[in-house]
């Protein structure tokens, strides 16, 4: 089990051990039964970035739009044995095969450089989907320390996704070493390139706590669901509820 | 006779089908057409470079002219809305506007580089209209974004954009869950709604809102 298994293991536990529920009248939204003890990681969560993730996802902007892509494109190689893992066991066969050739062609690089020019990138498919697939209920919201938003779901999802990733099972000398380095890397890469959006909830919202759960609960629906050509989003049932309402 | 009832029946039946079938391809059409023309306006605004007083002045024009903007409050103001009493909604409508032309004035510069590409119209019952499009941002610092207009097409009202949804992210549905929040925060209170707004507002205008 790599550190970070058992780093996200162990804070997984003592967080769903050690929330307190909310009473219900004081909870903002129905989904997060644990609001008060997970606004205050969340607070905790901001206080790391102020000191940590936001510098260092500034300095990862300053680096040459190259090198920034390589970063990014190392994050997304580790993620693809995972990907196959879990579509296979949701039964997206063209996805487990489509994410088993990008990671075995840019294997060559160590997924640094995406030699695939394929338009057609694999969804990316964790094993909180595959819960989700198999009708796993959802569970309490949970914001984990350094990990950030989630569910109990998704959350065990992640801490399956560490133990069983199949970068860890390799034969090869150095496979659970990229491992390891690849949660750091994504964590940057992500806070990076999403810089601008992420600064915009944690500095203009009137309740960034809020506004991230929100975000979080529609963009994991839409990861969930797939976003649907025809326009379909798990947004409309809140407006056909509001139409009816409004009659 | 009997082949008669029949006959008319069937003829009355498709006769409703087409006409049921026209008014929502005529709504489909309109709502392609009002966010046609929303890009159309927004782009000829950034072209012209207008300074914050005039960004702001379009924006207070566009708001009526484009988006529902009673519907826009009421819905973004979630459950709460209806327990409010009516100087609190109207100081809410106010409060709520006021931030979104403040923040139209400082965020309007990011429209410059984008190109909008119509894609489909979806309708949803009778009442919605969901029109999709791509953004592409001309610089290439961004990636292509998806985007769906939500527009409301009730019988009788005029069409307008209620919401624009990005990559499965309402921005009516994330303004209302952090709305309800403020309040249910504030032991129920609407007025603590507001003065957060009013807050907000403020501190835009005052240059403390930031990305950086």
């Amino acid at each position: 089990m790599s550190i970070w298994a058992r780093f996200s293991f162990i804070f997984l536990a003592l967080i769903i051990a050690g929330c307190a529920e909310t009473p219900p009248d004081v909870v903002s939204d129905s989904r997060d039964p644990f609001e008060n003890a997970n606004r205050k990681v969340f607070e905790f969560n901001m206080a790391v970035d102020d000191v940590v993730l936001e510098p260092v996802a500034k300095g990862y902007r300053q680096l040459p739009d190259d090198v920034q892509t390589s970063l990014s494109n190392f994050g997304t190689w580790t993620g693809y044995p995972s990907t196959a893992v879990n579509s296979t066991l949701q039964g997206k066969f063209e996805n487990a095969a489509l994410a088993t050739i990008h990671f075995l062609m840019n294997s060559l690089t160590l997924g640094f450089a995406d030699l695939t020019e394929d338009d057609d990138d694999p969804e990316t498919e964790d094993f909180g989907q595959t819960l989700a697939y198999w009708n796993v209920p959802e569970g309490g919201y949970v914001v984990m320390p350094l990990l950030g938003p989630g569910t109990v779901r998704s959350h065990t999802g992640f801490v399956v996704d560490a133990i069983t990733n199949p970068l860890g099972f390799i034969p090869v000398e150095g496979a659970s070493a990229v491992q390891t380095a690849s949660t750091p890397v994504n964590v940057v890469t992500f806070r990076g390139n999403n810089f601008d959006q992420i600064n915009d909830v944690k500095y203009n919202a009137i309740d960034p706590y809020a506004k991230t759960r929100s975000l979080y609960f529609q963009y994991r629906e839409g990861q969930i669901v797939g976003l649907n050509p025809e326009g379909v989003s798990s947004s409309d049932k809140a407006f056909d509820e509001f139409f009816e309402e409004d009659e | 006779m009997m082949l008669n009832r029949i006959f008319i029946t069937l003829c009355a039946v498709f006769t409703l089908s087409l006409s049921s079938a026209a008014i929502a391809e005529d709504r489909m059409a309109q709502a392609e057409q009002l966010v046609a023309s929303l890009v159309e306006r927004i782009q000829t605004t950034v072209e012209q470079d207008p300074t914050p007083a005039e960004i702001r002045a379009e924006t207070d024009l566009i708001i009526d002219e484009f988006f529902d903007y009673n519907l826009v409050a009421r819905f973004a103001a979630g459950q709460a809305w209806r327990s409010a009493t009516k100087d609190e909604k109207a100081a809410y409508k106010k409060a709520f506007r006021e931030v979104l032309l403040s923040l139209a004035e400082t965020q309007f510069e990011y429209f410059r580089n984008l190109e909008y590409t119509a894609q489909g119209v979806t309708p949803k019952g009778e009442k919605l209209v969901v029109a999709r499009g791509m953004i592409k941002d001309t610089t290439g610092k961004l990636p292509d974004t998806v985007v769906a207009w939500r527009i409301s097409t009730r019988p009788g009202k005029p069409i307008k954009i209620i919401d624009v949804e990005v990559e499965n992210i309402s921005m009516l549905i994330t303004q209302q869950q952090e709305n309800t929040a403020i309040i249910r925060q504030n032991g129920g209170k609407f007025s603590a709604l507001i003065d957060a707004l009013e807050k907000m507002a403020e501190d835009i205008k005052n240059g403390e809102m930031t990305t950086e």
